[in-house]
């Protein structure tokens, strides 16, 4: 095995073919703080690219509520248990071992396989909440008043840098792109082994069995390839989500909106960075949910990230940024916030978007003469 | 680091075996009968002696199985001048065709060199330059061949769909779209993939070393397999001679290997069991030539 570069973990891990970074990487940020789970983007990506035969179960893009829900069932605790102990240092190190390390020699991931009873219940878990009643123990699910807290977590493919299934692939079917850093199974030669379908740890990969070949989530590489963002990121209508490019931290642009939410910010952290494929899908974390809960999800940096988007109120740059989030379905390249206005670039530094970082107050008279209706001030 | 000494022990073991080194002798008995068609139960392979030939668990490449499920398999040869057949028996406790999410087909493969030497080459699917042309049968490809490819109703009878794109109970004013249109949404048809097409039972593949096999169109080989009481009996039949592949000559030898995949127990690509060592086959020379 080769040693490569995880900035995710802070140290260099084992990955079975040496370390390329492409020129340039897709990513996407969500903020879980605006998620409702209303499926848009699930059914955004279903209808574009899932329709067919053999693609009835899969959900490339799925929202599910956590601590309960999971597509395919239980991917995350059986991966998690699979892995054993996965220490972090204070510092951001991780001390444990990722799933390539962790690997049998036999294997190339730790991984579980699931079976297609585990793909028949996309929803399951669906706003239950955790942690018990406030002020008590225990858990309540089904009477008033509710548990603790939930969130919604949307997920697509990663993306990763170091991606399991393209490890595990013993055709060397699968490809990760120069370009943009999407992970591609060639439909042409992939045998359907559903080796990879073990191996991706977030279980993106999917086996088709009327073509009897694996697929995933593309990233929209067609829109991509034009300057637009993903359909599962335009449809959103809670505008929590954006794609962009980002680099490692070494070469972080700041004027670059997934640098600045993710390195100068540090507000938008990976999945299950442990696991070791320094994935492509940032989340800002939920400020309600149960800490442990999410430091082993998103690592010892959560609670800071946390912190820093609850001051965002005096922060008008970020601010500025998560406003331009969601009002163009292009890919923005640059942003800057100047004069209470946030101005989106593409990658030519043309001007693509431009909104005011606080939308003004207006109100109305609650009758309007002129067309003789009622109108609602809607804050 | 451990993990490496352990990756490259059988690794070492490999090289340490010469190609030169055969397994056994397989001799294809020359005898009067139409070979054409693959048949298990044929009354003339009760004259045939069968040679066991070891297998052990894929040990090159992971991902690999951990144990050897199928320790050897009983191998017969015959050829009646144009046709040469193999019949393949092996024990497999269950039956196993895959077709649903997560399940995985009974398999086994024939591999033959394609350049005609003293040397074979190496025995893990080839090497550039010196490729192989393997055999493999699929229970999953039978099933094809024997009630058609299942649809996704077949494989999940409760299923519950709206509709497929570009397949409606009415077209109204649409045209009826072609298969074409509608294999857009069937990526890997779309793509030509030849595994997402309806099989006959097996597949003729070239390769030159692991992960470059590629399906031929166009083989004339057949396959029939049977399983019954835990154990598969299989024939495996094929032209003497393919066009750009290989070649068994009457009256000389060639070589072949083997590969054994146990559905039940998720062997599927890399993970089965093979000969670690090629076999001879004695074509035995034909009285009345019908070439």
């Amino acid at each position: 095995m080769a040693k490569v570069k995880n900035w995710h973990l802070q140290r260099e891990m084992d990955y079975p073919y040496e370390g390329a970074r492409p020129k340039k990487q897709w990513a996407i940020i969500f903020d879980l703080n605006k998620c409702i789970a209303c499926q848009t983007c699930t059914l955004a990506c279903k209808t574009t690219w899932t329709s067919g035969k053999g693609q009835e179960y899969m959900l490339w893009n799925n929202v599910e509520t956590k601590p309960y829900g999971s597509y395919p069932l239980a991917w995350d605790l059986n991966v998690l248990e699979k892995l054993g102990r996965q220490d972090w240092a204070k510092n951001g190190k991780y001390l444990g071992k990722t799933i390539f390390e962790a690997a049998e020699p036999t294997e190339k991931a730790v991984h579980f396989a699931p079976q297609d009873n585990d793909w028949m219940y996309p929803n399951v878990g669906e706003d239950d909440c955790a942690g018990g009643p406030a002020g008590e123990g225990g858990f309540s699910m089904s009477s008033l008043p509710h548990d603790k807290w939930f969130f919604y977590l949307p997920r697509t493919c990663a993306h990763c840098t170091y991606p399991a299934c393209l490890a595990a692939c013993p055709r060397k079917a699968i490809y990760k792109r120069e370009e943009d850093g999407i992970v591609l199974i060639d439909q042409s030669r992939c045998k359907g082994y559903g080796e990879c379908v073990r191996a991706c740890p977030y279980k993106k990969s999917m086996y088709n069995p009327h073509t009897r070949t694996s697929e995933k989530c593309v990233g929209c590489y067609p829109a991509v390839e034009q300057g637009i963002q993903p359909q599962c990121v335009v449809n959103c209508i809670g505008k929590i989500r954006v794609m962009g490019f980002i680099n490692p931290p070494w070469s972080m642009r700041e004027d670059n909106p997934v640098d600045y939410l993710v390195h100068k910010k540090g507000i938008a952290l990976p999945y299950y960075p442990q696991l070791g494929l320094e994935p492509n899908i940032y989340y800002i974390p939920p400020i309600h949910a149960d800490r442990a809960y999410l430091r082993q999800m998103f690592g010892p940096l959560v609670d800071g990230a946390i912190e820093r988007y609850q001051k965002l109120q005096s922060d008008p740059q970020t601010a500025g940024l998560l406003t331009l989030i969601g009002s163009t379905d292009r890919i923005m390249h640059r942003f800057k916030v100047a004069d209470s206005t946030a101005t989106g670039f593409d990658d030519k530094g043309q001007e693509i978007v431009s909104v005011p970082v606080t939308e003004p107050v207006i109100e109305r008279r609650a009758w309007d003469e002129q067309l003789s209706v009622v109108r609602n001030n809607t804050p | 680091m451990q993990k490496h000494t352990l990756s490259l022990g059988p690794l070492a073991i490999a090289l340490l075996i010469p190609n030169a080194v055969f397994a056994g002798d397989i001799v294809a008995k020359s005898i009067a009968a139409d070979l054409s068609k693959a048949d298990p139960t044929a009354s003339y392979w009760a004259n045939v002696a069968g040679e066991q030939v070891s297998l052990m668990a894929q040990p090159m490449v992971a991902p690999r199985p951990k144990t050897t499920m199928t320790p050897f398999v009983t191998v017969q040869a015959v050829h009646d001048g144009h046709w040469l057949a193999f019949r393949l028996r092996w024990k497999d406790t269950e039956k196993s065709e895959a077709g649903k999410l997560g399940e995985t087909s009974d398999a086994l493969a024939i591999q033959f060199p394609i350049n005609e030497s003293e040397t074979p080459p190496p025995i893990f699917m080839g090497t550039k330059g010196n490729p192989v042309h393997i055999f493999h049968w699929r229970a999953q490809y039978q099933r094809d061949a024997e009630r058609g490819k299942p649809t996704m109703r077949d494989l999940y009878p409760n299923m519950m769909i709206d509709m497929y794109p570009m397949e409606y109970s009415d077209y109204g004013n649409m045209k009826k779209p072609g298969d074409e249109q509608r294999e857009k949404f069937s990526p890997g048809r779309a793509e030509g993939n030849p595994q997402a097409y309806e099989k006959s039972g097996v597949d003729e593949i070239y390769a030159e070393g692991f992960s470059t096999s590629s399906v031929q169109e166009g083989g004339g080989s057949h396959a029939r397999g049977v399983w019954q009481n835990g154990e598969w009996t299989l024939v495996i039949t094929r032209e003497l001679k393919r066009e750009g592949g290989s070649v068994c000559p009457v009256g000389r030898k060639t070589f072949a290997a083997f590969a054994v995949w146990q559905g039940g127990s998720s062997e599927v690509g890399s993970r089965k069991s093979v000969t670690m060592q090629w076999s001879t086959v004695q074509i035995e020379a034909t009285k009345e030539a019908k070439r």
